[in-house]
C-alpha cells in the first residue's frame, strides 16, 4: 500500500516503490454559460494507464442551481465533491435555503486552498444560475484561484476543444459576443448570446471531435442543463433522452442528457 | 522545454475540392521573447508544391537551402518538375539521413499532383523530425500549436471545399489555434493552390 | 540530508508549525463552526486558516516534487508563471496596470484573468506568481484591514497593510508560496506603493514592475516617467507599458486592466485589448502602437500601401 512514509522516500530522492499519491485519470469537462441557462458536460471514460472504465461520471448536481464538474485525479475529485456537498447540506440546515452560486465558488476557494500544501489534484468547473438569473461558469485551479467565465474546457483535451469554442464564443467580453476572429465578416449579424439548442449541439460536436483525436476521451457523454427560474424548456422537451433531475418544485430546473461516444 | 518551443511556430495544410491550402504563423521568437513578426516558414518548391518548415529557425534556413539544392538537382537530371509524392519521399529520406542527430523540423507539404489522366489532384503530407511520412486525406498540422490546430480543424474542416471556402476554413483554424498558443502567432500567411494559380494572403492576427 | 533531519525533530520553524496546524485539523475536523450561521466558511471558520499537510518528514519537499515545473516540466500541478504587472506613484496618485493572460506551459489557459485584487476601496494588490496564493492572501489581508478599521477607528496605512502581508507570507517561507505583489493605495502620507514578495522582501518605492514581461514594461516606463505627469499622461504611460510587454512577451498579453488611485480611493479606468492597441490605439480610432504602423512610409523598405502599389 502506498503510504506517506514511502512517499517521503520518493520526495527526498531515496529509492521507493511508490512515487506519488496522485494519478491522472484523463477525460475532459466543459461548461458554457448562456443568458438564462448553463450547460455542463463531461465524458465518462476513466483511464488508468492502459486500462479504462466506460462509465465514471465527472459531473455532479450539487443543488438545483449548481453543477460541479471535476477532472484530474478521480479519487481526489470524488472526495472533494463529497466534502462540498457536506458543506452545502450544513448550510441548508443553518439557513433554510440553498447556497447561492457565487458563495459556493468562494467556499470552494477556501476548501481548495486549505490543501495548499497537499493539493487536490483536480481541475474544477462550477456552473449554474446566479441569484440574478444569469448563467455562470467558475473555473478553479487545483489550489483555489478562480475566475468567472462564459465558456471553459478543462482536462486532457482542453487544448483541442477550447480554441474551437473560442471561434464560436468570444472569451474577452461579457456578456459574451460570439464569433472570435470573425469581426468584419459577421459584424452585422452577430447574435449576442447563443440559444440553448445551438450550445447543446456545439458541446456534442466538440466532444465527438475530441474523441476522434484524443485517446483519453470517449465512451460516453453526460450533459447537465440548468435553466433559470421561470424560463421555458427551449426545445429540451424534444431532445431524445433528456431527463429531469430537479429536486425542488419552484426554482431552477436541472436536466441530464446522455450520448454515446467512440468506444475505441 | 521542448526544442520546438525555442523559436516557436506552427503550420497546417488542408485538402479542398481541386485545391489545397497551407498556412503558417509569422512569429520568430527566442523562447518567451518575440523577435520577428515576418518570419516566413512556407516556401515554394515548384509552381504547384509548397513546403512548410515549423521548428528550430536555424534548421528552417538550412533545410530550405538543402531542399532547394536537391530539387534543382532532380530537375536538371530528370528535365521535369518534381511531383509532390516524390518530393515527400525526398523530404523523408533527407530527414532520415540525420536519424541520430536530427534537424528539429516537422515538415508539412501541400501541392497539386498530376494524375495519369492528365488532371491535377490535391496532395498533402507531413513527417515527424526523422522523416516518418503521414499522407492524410483531410488535413495535417505541425508545430507548437499542433494540438490546438487539430481541435479546431477537426471541427471546421469538411470535404470538397471550394478555394474561397477552404481559405476561410484554414484561416479561421490558424487564427483561433495560435491565439491559444504562447509560442505561435504575430500574424498568419495563407497560400491556396488551385489548378491554375496560387492565392497568397497575409492575415492580421493578434499581436500579443 | 542534514536539513531535513533537523527539520523533522525541531519544535520551531515552519515545518513544525505546519505539524501543529495539522494536528489541530485532525482533532477538529467537524467543529461547531461548521454548523449554523457560520457554516460554509471553509478553513476560515476558525478565524485562522488551517492547512492540511501530507504526513511526511518534509512536506515542502513533497509539494515541490509535484509543483515545481522548473525542475520537472512534467510535474502534475502547474502553477501559473507568466505575467506583467506595474504600479507607479506620481503627482496625481497611483497608476496600476496589468495584463490578463494566464499560461500553462505553452497553452494560453485564460485571457481574462483579473490580476488587480481589490482589497478594499482604498487598497489594491497586484497578482504575479501563484494565482491562488495572491487571491487567497490578499483577500485575507482585506479581512484584517477591516478588523484594523474597527479596532483603531481609522483606515490602515498602506505601509501597515503591506507589512502585515509581508510578515504573513514570511511565516510560510520555504513552504513553496509564490507571489510577487504590489500593494497600492492612498493614506495619510499620500499615494504609496509597496512591493512585497513571498521571499519576504518588502520595498517602498515610486515605480515597480513585476513578472516575466516586467523588463519590457520598465523600458517604456523609465523612458516616460516624471513625477509631474498629468492624470491622462500617467494613464497612457501605464497602458503603453503593458502594451509593450504584452506585445513582446509570449506569456503576457490579451488585455490591459488599468486602475487609478486618488485621495478618495481607487477607480477602474478601463479594459483595453492589447491587439487593438497595436492596430488602432487604445481608443480604437487613432494610430496603433505597432512599430510597422508608426514607421509606415518613413523608409523605402516599408512604404505606404499607395506607394507600394505604384
Amino acid at each position: 500500500m502506498p503510504d506517506m512514509v514511502s512517499l517521503s522516500r520518493a520526495a527526498s530522492g531515496q529509492p521507493s516503490q511508490f512515487k506519488t499519491p496522485y494519478s491522472e485519470n484523463g477525460g475532459t469537462i466543459l461548461a458554457v454559460a448562456g443568458s438564462r441557462f448553463c450547460v455542463v458536460a463531461g465524458d465518462t471514460r476513466r483511464t488508468d494507464g492502459y486500462s479504462q472504465t466506460r462509465y465514471a461520471p465527472k459531473v455532479f448536481r450539487l443543488t438545483d442551481k449548481a453543477v460541479l464538474a471535476v477532472n484530474g485525479f478521480s479519487a481526489d475529485g470524488n472526495m472533494f465533491v463529497n466534502k462540498v456537498r457536506q458543506q452545502l447540506e450544513w448550510y441548508r440546515h443553518g439557513h433554510a435555503r440553498d447556497m447561492p452560486l457565487h458563495e459556493i465558488a468562494r467556499l470552494m476557494q477556501t476548501m481548495l486552498y486549505a490543501r495548499r500544501f497537499f493539493p487536490y489534484y483536480v481541475s474544477n468547473i462550477l456552473s449554474g444560475i446566479e441569484e440574478d438569473g444569469s448563467g455562470a461558469v467558475y473555473t478553479f485551479d487545483s489550489v483555489g484561484s478562480y475566475e468567472r467565465d462564459t465558456c471553459r474546457v478543462a482536462g486532457a483535451a482542453q487544448s483541442f476543444m477550447q480554441p474551437y469554442l473560442d471561434n464560436q464564443d468570444d472569451w474577452y467580453t461579457r456578456p459574451s459576443v460570439h464569433y472570435k476572429n470573425q469581426r468584419s465578416t459577421h459584424s452585422s449579424s452577430r447574435p449576442t448570446q447563443l440559444p440553448l439548442s445551438s450550445v447543446l449541439s456545439l458541446v456534442m460536436d466538440s466532444f465527438v471531435n475530441a474523441s476522434e483525436r484524443h485517446v483519453e476521451v470517449g465512451d460516453g457523454l453526460e450533459i447537465y442543463v440548468v435553466l433559470a427560474k421561470g424560463s421555458s424548456l427551449q426545445g429540451l422537451e424534444k431532445l431524445t433522452g433528456a431527463q429531469e433531475v430537479t429536486a425542488t418544485s419552484d426554482g431552477e430546473r436541472v436536466f441530464t442528457v446522455r450520448r454515446s461516444l467512440r468506444r475505441d | 522545454m521542448s526544442i520546438m518551443e525555442y523559436n516557436g511556430g506552427s503550420v497546417i495544410a488542408m485538402v479542398g475540392k481541386d485545391c489545397v491550402a497551407i498556412a503558417s504563423d509569422l512569429r520568430l521568437g527566442n523562447q518567451a521573447l518575440g523577435v520577428s513578426s515576418n518570419f516566413q516558414k512556407i516556401f515554394p518548391v515548384t509552381d504547384r508544391i509548397y513546403l512548410g518548415l515549423p521548428g528550430l529557425a536555424t534548421d528552417v534556413t538550412t533545410l530550405r537551402e538543402l531542399f532547394r539544392y536537391r530539387v534543382n538537382m532532380y530537375t536538371v537530371k530528370e528535365e521535369r518538375d518534381i511531383e509532390p509524392e516524390t518530393f515527400a519521399h525526398l523530404v523523408s529520406s533527407t530527414l532520415y539521413e540525420r536519424r541520430f542527430g536530427p534537424f528539429f523540423i516537422e515538415p508539412v507539404i501541400a501541392g497539386m499532383s498530376k494524375t495519369p489522366a492528365g488532371g491535377l489532384k490535391p496532395f498533402i503530407a507531413a513527417t515527424d523530425l526523422i522523416g516518418c511520412l503521414n499522407f492524410a486525406k483531410d488535413f495535417v498540422v505541425a508545430g507548437t500549436a499542433s494540438s490546438k490546430l487539430f481541435g479546431v480543424a477537426e471541427g471546421l474542416w469538411e470535404p470538397d471545399l471550394e478555394p474561397e471556402d477552404l481559405f476561410e476554413t484554414i484561416s479561421q483554424t490558424m487564427l483561433n489555434a495560435v491565439d491559444r498558443d504562447a509560442y505561435s502567432g504575430w500574424g498568419v500567411m495563407v497560400h491556396v493552390i488551385t489548378k491554375d494559380k496560387v492565392i497568397s494572403r497575409t492575415l492580421k492576427g493578434r499581436m500579443d | 540530508m542534514m536539513n531535513s533531519f533537523a527539520d523533522r525533530f525541531s519544535t520551531t520553524g515552519p515545518i513544525a508549525e505546519l505539524r501543529k496546524a495539522q494536528a489541530n485539523v485532525e482533532d477538529d475536523q467537524f467543529s461547531d463552526a461548521a454548523w449554523g450561521s457560520e457554516a460554509g466558511f471553509g478553513s476560515l471558520a476558525k478565524g485562522v486558516p488551517a492547512f492540511t499537510v501530507p504526513n511526511v518528514p518534509d512536506p515542502s519537499a513533497f509539494l515541490r516534487l509535484h509543483t515545481d515545473d522548473h525542475a520537472d516540466p512534467n510535474c502534475r500541478i502547474k502553477i501559473q508563471h507568466g505575467t506583467t504587472t506595474l504600479a507607479f506613484r506620481f503627482q496625481g496618485g497611483v497608476i496600476v496596470a496589468v495584463d490578463s493572460r494566464a499560461t500553462a506551459g505553452s497553452y494560453v489557459a485564460s485571457g481574462t484573468v483579473k490580476k488587480v485584487i481589490e482589497i478594499n476601496p482604498y487598497l489594491l494588490g497586484t497578482m504575479a506568481g501563484g494565482a491562488a496564493d495572491c487571491q487567497f492572501w490578499e483577500t485575507y489581508l482585506g479581512m484584517h484591514c477591516r478588523l484594523h478599521e474597527l479596532r483603531q477607528r481609522e483606515r490602515i496605512s498602506v505601509s501597515a497593510a503591506s507589512k502585515y502581508l509581508s510578515n504573513l507570507v514570511y511565516s510560510y517561507k520555504g513552504m513553496g508560496l509564490s507571489m510577487g505583489t504590489m500593494i497600492c493605495g492612498w493614506d495619510k502620507t499620500g499615494p504609496a506603493v509597496f512591493y512585497v514578495d513571498s521571499d519576504g522582501t518588502r520595498l517602498k518605492g515610486d515605480l515597480f514592475s513585476v513578472g516575466s514581461g516586467s523588463t519590457f514594461a520598465y523600458g517604456v516606463l523609465d523612458q516616460g516617467y516624471r513625477w509631474d505627469l498629468t492624470d491622462e499622461e500617467a494613464q497612457e504611460l501605464g497602458r503603453r507599458s503593458i502594451y509593450a510587454a504584452g506585445h513582446r512577451d509570449a506569456f503576457s498579453g490579451n488585455t490591459c486592466n488599468l486602475y487609478h488611485v486618488k485621495e478618495d480611493g481607487w477607480r477602474f479606468i478601463g479594459n483595453y485589448d492589447i491587439s487593438q492597441m497595436h492596430y488602432e490605439g487604445p481608443t480604437g480610432t487613432g494610430t496603433g502602437y505597432g512599430y510597422d504602423l508608426r514607421v509606415e512610409g518613413r523608409t523605402s523598405a516599408n512604404p505606404p500601401p499607395a506607394a507600394a502599389a505604384a
